[in-house]
């Protein structure tokens, strides 16, 4: 059994069906989709039991009505465990992990900025890449505004990127 | 209690930051971080155009790694595709890959010189990176942006002229490389400035994530082309170069010891190069898949995720840079540190210039502010040595 398999039967055995759809891609790479509520559950098993103590980012995704949040986490600086998770784009709010993975609070201020989730729990949601003066409410990787409107609000509003 | 602002530096550089500091005297008490002032919307501009278009954005992420961002894009979009670019295409990339990094660390050498009021060293520096820049220039076409890498393979081949040239330029390099760390390890200007300076156990380098040489420094033995090995590093051994210094110091060796490393590496794949095809061709439209893929940039690990939905442009195309993953850990090193030592320690992570244009000092007894700019505050961080 590879290592990667041997993480995916221990997630299995622990977490049963709140871990769903497994999925090895390739050598290194394992995939699984979980349910908000139990993300810091997960994330404190496998940092702690398992053994990925370093977080590489948070992709979050607008994929309709849900925003995905992707946590990849590595395990000995090769083995990356990408763990999906969705929030409703109504409201857009979930635990933060800040307090088990140290970088993941800067991650979760990019996704914050981008696309407009609450990190509940994040003591600085502060803007970080969007400028002080951008408007709020208009989150730039959101599928709703396109890349020319985005263009014309920075152009349009004096943003000034200051 | 005196807040400094630090930043936010020169656009024409990346990634600029903005460090408040909060100060007790000489002392660093605490940090908060502010980025984007270049924030140029890639990602965003990645979905709307094609899997080509974007192999020009993937390029322009970077000015200094151009190379590891292409190279992390073709990978990730080949592992969409279910492709495989042929053997001599890989050996081509690490070939660019090494002298990309020759060239990185070589120009953050120079910088961290500088930083310290070194200029003597700086200037050899640079003068022999000029060598790995020909080097680059004549196996792509260009000194930056070098457009090695397409979807499928390379763009250029080598052929036995590069081969002889790079071997010659690399040998040159060794030598002088090699005189550096001999001056390095004994010049006290360096040592005075560099040694228990911007410490990061190894410890919290793991804790706060901290990746490439700034956690190498640390000791912590973690290279994405020995752990995760992508392109032909799984064919071309090396040392992963590590040092429990867990100081500036430890960042210049650890850097300087990788050139000599990549040196090898490129030597390696040069005598174990492949016959055969540089590139596949590829199908324009992807399929629904997604795909993360890691290189190791010069300054540590670089992560993209791809999503495709069977068009001919990604659903969403995420970039996770170097730079960002080392801020905490950057600000970590920070705390507890003088004032003086802010250059350099910001320079030891290698975030692409480590340039403060501008630094604000707000002095709240006096209830004035003043800006000063980089000059003043290296100047600062000398004198005040000095008059130690």
């Amino acid at each position: 059994m590879s290592r990667e398999e041997e993480f995916v039967k221990k997630l299995e055995e622990r977490f049963g069906r709140r871990v769903r759809d497994p999925r090895i891609q390739r050598a290194r790479r394992i995939f699984v989709e979980i349910d908000g509520k139990d993300l810091r559950e997960v994330l404190t098993y496998v940092k702690n039991e398992l053994g990925f103590d370093h977080i590489s980012a948070i992709t979050g995704l607008d994929v309709g009505e849900d925003i995905e949040l992707i946590y990849h986490v590595a395990y000995e600086n090769s083995i990356e465990l990408s763990i999906k998770t969705k929030v409703s784009k109504k409201d857009p709010r979930i635990d933060t992990v800040a307090d088990i993975y140290d970088p993941a609070g800067i991650y979760e201020r990019e996704v914050h900025d981008l696309l407009g989730v609450v990190f509940e729990g994040n003591p600085d949601l502060s803007p970080l890449l969007l400028p002080d003066d951008w408007p709020s409410g208009v989150y730039p990787l959101r599928k709703d505004k396109s890349f020319e409107e985005l263009r014309e609000l920075v152009e349009k509003s004096g943003v000034s990127g200051k | 209690m005196v807040k400094i602002v630090v930043g936010p530096q020169h656009p024409a550089l990346k990634e600029p930051e903005r460090f408040l500091l909060e100060t007790e005297g000489e002392y660093v008490k605490n940090v908060r971080v502010r980025i984007g002032y270049i924030h140029r919307g890639i990602e965003k501009a990645m979905e709307n155009r094609t899997y080509i278009q974007n192999l020009y954005l993937a390029e322009r992420i970077c000015g200094i790694c151009s190379d590891a961002h292409t190279t992390c894009y073709v990978q990730a979009v080949e592992e969409l595709l279910g492709v495989e670019p042929p053997p001599r295409a890989k050996f081509i990339r690490v070939i660019t890959a090494e002298l990309e990094r020759i060239h990185s660390h070589m120009l953050w050498l120079g910088v961290a010189a500088h930083e310290i009021g070194f200029d003597t060293l700086f200037m050899y520096v640079w003068r022999d990176r000029e060598i790995v820049m020909d080097l680059l220039e004549l196996i792509s076409g260009n000194r930056v942006n070098y457009a090695m890498n397409t979807i499928g393979g390379v763009r250029r081949d080598l052929n036995s002229e590069h081969v002889d040239k790079i071997l010659k330029g690399l040998n040159v390099l060794e030598a002088r490389t090699k005189e550096y760390i001999k001056m390095i390890e004994k010049e006290p200007s360096v040592l005075k400035r560099t040694v228990d300076v911007g410490i990061l156990s190894k410890a919290d380098a793991i804790k706060y994530g901290a990746v490439g040489p700034t956690a190498r420094a640390s000791g912590v033995k973690r290279d994405v082309r020995a752990d995760d090995p992508y392109a032909a590093y799984d064919e071309t051994p090396f040392n992963v170069i590590t040092s429990d210094g867990c100081d500036c110091f430890a960042r210049i060796i650890v850097r300087a010891e990788e050139i000599l490393e990549s040196i090898n590496i490129t030597r390696e794949a040069l005598k174990k190069l492949p016959d055969g095809e540089i590139k596949i061709r590829v199908k324009p439209r992807i399929p629904p898949a997604e795909a993360l893929s890691r290189v190791e940039a010069p300054r540590g690990e670089l992560m993209h995720y791809a999503r495709s939905n069977g068009t001919d442009k990604p659903e969403r195309y995420k970039v996770r840079t170097p730079t960002l993953a080392n801020i905490p850990a950057l600000c970590k090193m920070l705390v507890g540190g003088y004032i003086a030592d802010v250059p350099i320690v910001l320079a030891g992570i290698d975030p692409c210039f480590a340039c403060m244009d501008r630094v604000l000092i707000v002095d709240h007894e006096k209830k004035k502010s003043e800006v000063w700019d980089l000059e003043k505050l290296r100047r600062y961080g000398r004198e005040w040595y000095s008059k130690r």
